[in-house]
């Protein structure tokens, strides 16, 4: 007896003259499949791209607005609301050609105007963005569809930071919304996307809807991650909010739902068993799981007790408490990049790779490391964290350490890691974390790597070495120039201990058989997804 | 009667004046900051900094307390830190699947337990009364989500008769929103049923050793008669104030409920704004609850004097 059978002969009578006769589905079998039911791995709490950069923020965006350039698979920028660009011979002067006929949603044509206004919002609250306009003459509209970007010192990486998929990207938006001070919400969300936002359906919490844009232009070519033709083969795309993942996964099996974005990998088995379903790896760029010491307080203000601990630590450890048995998952990681990519490197990973607990009681001792307590503040209520969390408090009561473990929540850690003060008085020795493996992949979104003291991301690790590969990076005019000044980052931020990657891990997405064209990126790809 | 009713409406001002004071102060010293959770983790500090000072957070806790109350006093709970939406429309958004999951647990819990108190009383000691006790201490000892997931695997991923998760405008119609509560309604009314039963058997058992119960007997009535209709009247004063006190039992069991079953309700509302330290949302929610379970302690009081006529106000 299936579901529906159930319910009209439980109801009876009463249920009939109640109800005038039970409803049918919503949907017909049609319409059915030109929506796509999608479990995001978060709640869409907002929705300004640049106000607010979590990934579901950016993910979501990716529908509605779109970029001037886009990465593809091969993390190569590739034009897509521009048509051509030129840059002079000095590298000073960039100007851009939009391409014609593009919409907004309300119907008003995208203009240059509104890229502009786009990028200086933009550039306001983006790492790169930063850069450009510390070294900006102007940014003007020449004519509707060109604009022109002046600079007073050349800028390698500009369509990296036109194209790039880390938050924020280059949404652009019309003028009149992006005049909105970047740190403030925007409150109309009108892009040129291949789908507009249903703001009437939005349940913050629960639902987000996307309906198809019928006046998206995609390009010609073939879409590849962020680049390329953007073609829907939906009509209407549901977020559908699950807190829970052991809901997720049941809604999944029943069909309630098409696809998951991150399953909890306790529940992939489940999945793969299941002959309806779907399971593969989401992102191959993965993730980066890390702890950052605070480099401001004792006893991690001396750089022999903070490599102590990454002589102790073995990487497996934490690979293992976070993705289980299946070792398709991990990786140990004895630098700060991506695996796979252009960029990585393993220069001055020895240190990680010496699991030593005698080395790292050695240096503990030759660092004069005389019992203070570790507050070490960690998130219960992210598996990840709670998992990575509970290996270093291990591993640091073998070393001899005093630990003093602060199980919370993460807008407690959130709050707290940004506190300078000592951990006796409000703030922290130690917390962990993760980055996407997208964002790991050049300095430019890797904010964690730098070693800029004060100005430096939370623990304020101060390495001139780092920050002096930085510069190199972005001044480099090859990718041979480029590798080499990213090999002598990994080593130097190793050497200080700039923080503490715990290894590479990936996770997985599922999703039903009856939908095709799922992709793996580092955010969802919705377009030439179809559903029978 | 009409001024009873009036006076106990005004004393819900300090009251709610209070729960005000106390929620907002609450907050105020708890750690957390939205500010970090809207940067998110590539934020430095200093974008931190700029986006609290954006958000007022600032601000010294008596202005930001003085501001806060003076808009509640005209109606408006403020803007939500994360959504930019009104509080109160968060709120209108989220009221109809709560409302519509009490009722349904209410009426499941009520149509299940008074009747099986009322025959656990009048078979007391026997094998009926045990079973009955029985289903209510596993009510009481077995978790909401454990229940929950039990019957989400049983009843949907096996049986496939209700769905997994969601709710159904009841605009949707009767069915379809019936079809999406069942299951969560079973799952928060166990513990419920549980308490309600045992409530009832109780004071069932205290009435049932009247006298007027034995010249009920003696003059022949009929056994359903005298449970339900003289019994049951005179032993519903502690049933009523348990059903009341229950309501409070609810708002706090929906929120697992809502989560287990992906109900977009209040109880998720409050749980995502909690998480985040959205404070005006919880600040919000937290005096709405007040504010209902403090009429509904005045509909308990108004239904005492329905039951007995001797009581007066």
């Amino acid at each position: 007896m299936d579901r529906r059978t159930f319910v009209k002969s439980a109801g009876g009578v009463m249920l009939a003259a109640a109800s005038g006769g039970l409803s049918a589905p919503a949907l017909s079998q049609g319409a059915n499949a030109r929506t796509l039911r999608f479990v995001p791995q978060a709640n869409l709490a907002n929705f300004d791209p640049i106000w607010g950069t979590q990934y579901v923020v950016r993910n979501a965006a990716a529908l509605v607005w779109d970029t001037l350039y886009g990465v593809d698979e091969t993390l190569t920028p590739k034009r897509q609301m521009v048509e051509s660009e030129t840059v002079s011979p000095d590298g000073l002067v960039w100007t851009f050609k939009l391409r014609s006929g593009m919409k907004f949603h309300d119907g008003s044509p995208v203009l240059a105007k509104d890229a502009v206004q786009s990028l200086v919002r933009w550039s306001a609250r983006d790492p790169m963005g930063l850069m450009i306009r510390a070294l900006q003459n102007e940014l003007v509209a020449v004519d509707d569809l060109t604009f022109r970007w002046s600079l007073k010192k050349p800028y390698p990486k500009m369509l990296l930071a036109l194209g790039k998929n880390n938050a924020p990207c280059t949404f652009i938006m019309p003028e009149r919304i992006a005049k909105t001070d970047p740190f403030q919400q925007i409150t109309e969300y009108v892009g040129s996307g291949p789908m507009r936002f249903v703001r009437s359906e939005w349940v913050p919490g629960a639902k987000a809807v996307f309906e198809k844009f019928a006046d998206y232009k995609p390009r010609e070519e073939k879409a590849s991650w962020l680049a390329g033709g953007k073609r829907m083969m939906v009509d209407r795309i549901e977020w559908v909010i699950m807190p829970d993942p052991a809901t997720a996964s049941a809604a999944l099996q029943n069909g309630e739902v098409d696809w998951w974005e991150n399953p909890l990998s306790d529940l992939v088995p489940v999945l793969k068993a299941n002959r309806n379903i779907n399971v593969d790896i989401a992102d191959p760029l993965g993730n980066i799981g890390a702890f950052r010491m605070n480099h401001l307080h004792a006893p991690f203000d001396n750089v022999k007790i903070r490599r102590a601990v990454l002589a102790a630590m073995n990487q497996e450890d934490y690979m293992r408490a976070i993705v289980g048995d299946d070792n398709n998952l991990w990786k140990p990681l004895p630098g700060f990049f991506t695996p796979g990519t252009p960029l990585y490197t393993e220069a001055g990973g020895e240190i990680l790779k010496m699991k030593s607990l005698d080395a790292a009681k050695k240096l503990l001792q030759e660092g004069g490391y005389s019992n203070q307590p570790v507050t070490c503040v960690v998130a219960q209520d992210l598996p990840v964290l709670k998992a990575m969390g509970e290996v270093t408090a291990d591993l640091l009561k073998k070393m001899g350490m005093n630990v003093d473990f602060v199980a919370t929540d993460w807008g407690t850690v959130g709050a707290r890691r940004a506190q300078k003060t000592p951990p006796g008085q409000g703030g922290w020795n130690m917390f962990h974390t993760w980055h996407a493996g997208a964002d790991c992949i050049n300095p430019a979104p890797y904010t964690a790597v730098r070693g800029s003291g004060d100005k430096a991301w939370f623990g304020w690790p101060s390495s001139p070495g780092v920050e002096k590969e930085v510069e190199n990076w972005f001044d480099a005019a090859s990718i041979d120039d480029e590798k080499a000044a990213i090999a002598r980052l990994n080593k130097a931020a190793l050497d200080d201990v700039v923080f503490a990657p715990t290894g590479f891990f990936l996770t997985y997405q599922a999703w039903r058989k009856n939908v095709s064209g799922v992709t793996k990126g580092p955010l969802p790809f919705f377009w030439g997804v179809s559903k029978a | 009667m009409l001024s009873f009713i009036v006076r106990r409406i005004i004393a819900t001002i300090p009251v709610m004046g209070f729960v005000a004071l106390f929620v907002f102060s609450l907050l105020y010293i708890a750690p957390g900051d939205p500010a970090a959770v809207i940067a998110g983790d590539q934020a430095s500090p200093a974008d931190v900094e700029r986006i609290r000072a954006g958000l007022g957070l600032d601000r010294p806790y008596l202005v930001r307390f003085a501001e806060w109350l003076f808009r509640v006093l005209q109606g408006d709970l403020g803007t939500s830190i994360f959504t930019s939406l009104p509080v109160t429309q968060l709120i209108a958004q989220r009221i109809e699947p709560t409302v519509s999951l009490m009722v349904v647990t209410l009426f499941f819990a009520i149509i299940i337990a008074v009747p099986m108190g009322v025959i656990a009383a009048w078979k007391a000691n026997t094998w009926i009364d045990r079973v009955a006790m029985a289903f209510a201490v596993f009510g009481f000892s077995v978790p909401v989500f454990v229940v929950g997931y039990l019957l989400a695997y049983i009843f949907a991923l096996k049986l496939d008769w209700f769905p997994v998760q969601g709710y159904t405008p009841l605009s949707a119609g009767f069915g379809p929103w019936l079809e999406n509560l069942v299951l969560p309604a079973v799952t928060l009314g166990m513990v419920y049923i549980a308490l309600i039963a045992r409530i009832t058997r109780a004071s069932m058992l205290e009435v049932l050793q009247q006298d007027y119960i034995r010249t009920a007997r003696s003059k022949g009535l009929a056994q359903p008669s005298i449970l339900f209709i003289h019994a049951l009247k005179n032993a519903a004063i502690p049933v009523v104030t348990v059903i009341g006190i229950g309501i409070a039992l609810l708002i706090g069991g929906a929120v697992v409920t809502e989560s287990v079953f992906a109900i977009p309700g209040l109880g998720r509302l409050t749980v995502d704004a909690i998480l985040r330290r959205d404070y005006p949302v919880i600040q919000g929610v937290v005096l709405m609850f007040s504010f209902v379970y403090v009429l509904i302690n005045l509909v308990v009081d108004i239904i005492y004097t329905l039951l007995d006529p001797r009581i007066r106000y």
